[in-house]
């Protein structure tokens, strides 16, 4: 018998707040930020004197962490923590949070994305830079630019080896409509049928307009604590049980020459051990979903079936409310709203807590939220969270 | 106007050559192994020693998309990118705009590609070259 992992249930989830989701929020993510920040906080029952931490992601669309810091008027900040990265990263915040509130580095760390995603900074290119990274350079000039290109390139290579088709392809995005319209938060709530899905046109072949995600406005804030702290808190806790980063391809990484794996499949197998769980011991997963054939990719990559068999999972209803592993019961990305990941953490929470109303798994214990399975950002990061006995 | 490349350090000679028709990679110095977008170190073995090495422009079809948003209005939709895989090494994976049909009609993965190469003209004058995969018929 091993040890058990020196971060594995040492910290936890207390607090989870968001603003509306929107196309316009009308403020700026600074105000967003606070605005998601002081809900979570209020959710833990805990104040502002009792944050010594903060920690977002960003893709230089939103600010600082350290300015929201300043803005709520820590004087003594113990723990900042800015990662560079889009979905890819977003587990990696609540990673870090877990990493600093485990070794004594802060006591309270307040974790969040804030977005203006469709009124500001569109990820499709509108006010937005050129990605902080050289090799754009080898792409920009072919109209290659935007993240449903990129991952449409990508998913081809895995749609063609294991013969997906656009039919699996709707499954996913009609399955989480279906979640979505049980989601007061949701900003897609009209039922979808196969035969909308197919009638929508095309973005970028693979992709129609339903395979890809929403771009929205909105924040949504954690708050990670000790595991230990959280038991006297106004919540129950759900503790961070796994925490890990993994690599993933980045356009022209040599020594990945197979797009059909994400790196999810290598890190999957640390997060599982992290946690002294497996696949089998997961009840609700939510899973990054910026594009469609991630769920694909992720179902087979952590482990829920063999590659080529996630198809047929979802074709099967496991993935639906009501089958044995229910996926993006919030609707994700693609109806729910985008917040780069994080707001799948804090549907996880709900779900841990049997606060999901309409959309409550029964008894969920062991929740599954990852982000980006590596592709474009070379990087990716995922927990498992547990709900505290 | 099409956006133009905007060369780094690492990657100026390698636009250069572009400019001359030749599709250039990096071999290691002491493992041999080819290595692109250009970088100043082998993944493989660690090493700085390193050498240019024209490719042949042979390939096969890795994946393509078929553009039909418009995406920033740079080049009118429908258009074809395609992911070419190097038949030196199937770890070098070269995306460029392609000569065959814009709905791509035809394309499948794995089918043989050549390099070929068109010129574009920047605002100042400037001529770059871009890669533009041709399909080739067996």
């Amino acid at each position: 018998m091993t040890a058990a992992h020196p971060l594995r249930d040492r910290a936890a989830i207390a607090g989870i707040g968001a603003t509306e989701f929107s196309k316009n929020s009308g403020v700026s993510t600074l105000a967003l930020a606070l605005r998601a920040v002081s809900t979570a906080l209020g959710d833990a029952g805990l104040a502002i004197g009792d944050v010594d931490g903060v920690a977002c992601h960003r893709v230089g669309d939103s600010v600082p962490a350290v300015l929201v810091a300043h803005s709520l008027g820590i004087q003594d900040l113990r723990f900042h923590y800015d990662l560079f990265g889009g979905g890819s990263a977003s587990a990696g915040v609540l990673a870090g949070a877990a990493m600093a509130v485990a070794t004594g580095q802060a006591d309270c760390v307040v974790c969040w994305r804030a977005i203006n995603a469709r009124s500001e900074w569109r990820m499709g290119g509108t006010g937005r830079a050129a990605p902080d990274t050289p090799e754009y350079q080898y792409l920009v000039p072919y109209g290659h630019v935007t993240p449903p290109q990129h991952f449409a390139m990508f998913a081809r290579a895995y749609m063609d080896a294991y013969g997906v088709g656009a039919e699996d392809l709707g499954r996913i995005a009609i399955q989480q409509r279906t979640n979505a319209a049980l989601s007061p938060r949701a900003m897609m709530r009209t039922p979808l049928t196969m035969e909308d899905y197919l009638a929508s046109r095309w973005i970028v072949e693979p992709f129609r307009l339903f395979d890809c995600c929403l771009e929205t406005d909105a924040a949504v804030a954690l708050v990670v604590t000790s595991a230990e702290r959280a038991r006297d808190l106004a919540q129950v806790p759900v503790l961070i049980s796994g925490a890990t980063y993994g690599s993933g391809h980045t356009w022209y990484s040599n020594h990945r020459a197979d797009w059909t794996t994400t790196a999810a499949a290598a890190m999957s197998k640390r997060l599982y051990a992290m946690a002294g769980l497996g696949p089998g011991d997961v009840d609700v997963a939510e899973l990054y979903d910026a594009f469609t054939p991630l769920v694909l990719l992720q179902l087979e990559d952590y482990g829920f079936c063999a590659k080529g068999e996630a198809a047929a999972l979802v074709a099967g209803g496991t993935t639906a409310l009501g089958g044995r592993l229910p996926v993006n019961t919030h609707g994700g990305h693609l109806s729910e709203g985008y917040v780069h990941g994080l707001n799948h953490a804090i549907e996880a929470v709900s779900q841990l807590r049997w606060a999901a109303g309409d959309r409550q798994v029964p008894g969920a214990e062991v929740a599954l939220s990852t982000g980006q399975p590596g592709y474009v950002a070379g990087s990716s990061s995922a927990v498992i969270l547990r709900r505290a006995s | 106007m099409r956006p133009v490349p905007t060369p780094d350090r690492d990657s100026r000679p390698w636009w250069e050559a572009m400019a001359r028709h030749e599709l250039l990679v990096q071999r290691c110095g002491v493992c041999a192994r080819l290595r692109w977008p250009p970088r100043a170190l082998c993944g493989a073995c660690g090493s700085f020693e390193w050498s240019w090495e024209p490719a042949s422009g042979r390939a096969t079809v890795a994946s393509w998309i078929v553009n039909h948003h418009s995406f920033g209005d740079a080049i009118p939709s429908p258009y074809v990118v395609v992911t070419g895989r190097l038949a030196e090494q199937d770890d070098i994976l070269v995306p460029g705009g392609y000569a065959g049909p814009p709905d791509g009609a035809g394309l499948v993965i794995g089918a043989p590609l050549s390099a070929g190469y068109e010129d574009l003209e920047a605002d100042d004058g400037r001529v770059w070259s871009l890669l533009r995969w041709q399909p080739l018929t067996p």
